[in-house]
């Protein structure tokens, strides 16, 4: 198993936001997290990737024990996330923003800087081209030099997926990379992190809209009131009564 | 004529003083959000560890600044992870208690080892040159030359280096930069010690020039708010600019109207400047 989650919880105050979950994500493989609004999704992809401390329970990533790990650290490890706004540098060109993405994985010194040394050099060049592959693979290399505060809000979705391939995940965590998006794009972005899994990186997503999750997915977790009520296919979750229940009868309001 | 030409290199020289403390300030609010009433104070600490490694020392001038750069440098960084660090998650004006308490900390600190009383530094460049019948001592012009090449390496560093970027993808989007796998304690100590070792510079290129006193940091830290209100809070461009702006103001104010009204433009800036451009010449985005 890539990612094996025990026993995970947060309590804020007295709330249960998240409590004892449990959750096994194996290599290359679409998981999706779903439940109605409040069911700690968020709180969820919070724990894994750092953001929140967990109050209970376990986080193991190819091994080894990430618990309560700093998200910058987490990056490092290849745990890669986005946000459902898109935390971007805005004041920089698209490039850049998804060049900062190789940050995490170079190994050049100020020294080598100023001494433009032929490692320095080289490791620029293979940044660059890390960049420009990730433009390339979704589909905004157009936008390259533009600044990332003023490309549509499509492209800004794609530009937080590149930066976050440009530091080489083994897992990539999506939270809800088709929020506030159209149908049509709704419909490419699957199509893209179909494509992203296809070269070997695991995703796990957070998403409201369920045409997509239910055509994108291999296994669905599904959560209300921060507790796990049911995980499997996408075929298992829609006969699951209690599924049925907490989420799919609120869905028709929820999509409104 | 030669007035303006001795008067010109007057306001070259304190410019170049004032960008170097005023960027320092501009880099700790961009990427901290604290506005650092203790910078003044580090400018100080910088001028006597001059002072120190000159005459208590005696190593050449020019490897006296670079020491103290060092040593202040180490500075910063404690100031930040002793001080600030505990207070991230504190409420704004908590900084800002503790940036004035670090100040007086740091000017008791300075009177205990070095007294109240003035102390003058000798320039190890007495000599001055003749430029268009201008008498320019070779002390501003060391203080100009050095200003332009500090600036230059930093401007190459915040944007070519791998180090630099972080600092500016840190005040763009702290949440962002670790999207990216960007440790943000790391880039606040990196600017800590940046800043500290700019202050001292600085004041070891000026302090040959003016006098040496615990207090001679809070004279700078209102010229220097000044300033990068001026160029507009966390843009360096605007500290170089708003620097030299306000040194060259004074200089001739000093020259031409009277030195009360030299000490006091400052302060006339700033008042206009908030009165019709409260953003700043340079004005950055607010961090959401």
């Amino acid at each position: 198993m890539l990612l094996e989650v025990r026993g995970l919880g947060k309590q804020f105050g007295g709330l249960n936001a998240v409590k004892d979950v449990d959750l096994d994500v194996a290599e290359g493989e679409i998981t999706a997290i779903i439940g109605p609004n409040g069911a700690g999704k968020s709180t969820f992809f919070n724990l894994l990737s750092g953001f929140y401390r967990p109050t209970s329970g376990s986080v193991v990533f190819k091994g080894q024990d990430i618990t309560a790990k700093k998200p910058y650290r987490t990056v490092r490890e290849g745990i890669a996330r986005t946000f459902q706004t898109t935390h971007l540098f805005e004041d920089s060109t698209v490039l850049d923003n998804v060049l900062s993405g190789r940050i995490v994985r170079s190994r050049s010194t100020v020294f080598g800087a100023v001494l433009q040394t032929p490692g320095f050099r080289r490791e620029e060049r293979l940044n660059l081209d890390k960049a420009r592959e990730a433009l390339e693979f979704t589909g905004i290399a157009d936008f390259a030099d533009e600044l990332a505060g003023e490309v549509p809000q499509e492209v800004q979705k794609r530009v937080a997926l590149a930066i976050a391939l440009a530091t080489e995940p083994e897992l990539l965590l999506l939270d809800e990379p088709a929020g506030g998006i159209t149908e049509e794009e709704t419909t490419r972005f699957g199509e893209l992190i179909r494509r992203t899994a296809a070269r070997g990186i695991t995703v796990c997503l957070v998403e409201h809209k369920m045409s997509m999750i239910m055509s994108l997915a291999d296994r669905i977790l599904v959560l209300d009131h921060g507790q796990t009520i049911a995980f499997g296919t996408p075929d298992e979750i829609k006969r699951d009564p209690k599924v049925i229940e907490a989420y799919l009868g609120a869905d028709d309001e929820e999509e409104d | 004529m030669t007035l303006f030409i001795q008067q010109l290199f007057n306001g070259l020289a304190l410019g170049g003083v004032y960008c170097l403390a005023a960027i320092g300030l501009t880099l700790v609010f961009g990427v901290l959000r604290i506005p650092n009433l203790a910078h003044g104070s580090l400018y100080m600490l910088g001028a006597y560890m001059t002072y120190f490694f000159l005459t208590a020392i005696g190593v050449p001038y020019i490897a006296a600044i670079g020491m103290a750069a060092i040593v202040l440098a180490i500075v910063g960084v404690l100031l930040e992870r002793v001080v600030f660090h505990p207070l991230r998650n504190s409420p704004h004006t908590h900084h800002m208690i503790a940036a004035v308490g670090a100040m007086f900390f740091f000017q008791a600190l300075a009177q205990v080892i070095w007294g109240a009383d003035f102390r003058r530094m000798d320039s190890p460049f007495s000599e001055s040159v003749s430029i268009a019948g201008a008498q320019i001592s070779w002390q501003r012009i060391i203080i100009i030359v050095t200003a332009v090449i500090v600036l230059s390496l930093l401007a190459w560093f915040i944007k070519r280096s791998i180090h630099g970027q972080t600092i500016e993808a840190v005040e763009q989007d702290r949440t962002g930069a670790s999207l990216a796998g960007i440790s943000p304690n790391t880039v606040s100590m990196l600017t800590f010690a940046l800043a500290a070792a700019l202050a001292t510079i600085a004041a070891g290129l000026v302090a040959p020039i003016n006098l040496l006193s615990p207090t001679m940091g809070a004279a700078l830290d209102l010229k220097i708010f000044a300033i990068i209100i001026l160029g507009g809070l966390g843009s360096i461009p605007g500290a170089i600019a708003g620097g030299f702006l306000l040194a060259m103001a004074e200089v001739m104010t000093s020259t031409y109207v009277s030195s009360a009204v030299g000490e006091a433009i400052a302060f006339v800036v700033l008042v206009l400047v908030l009165a019709i451009r409260p953003t700043g010449l340079f004005a950055k985005a607010v961090q959401r």
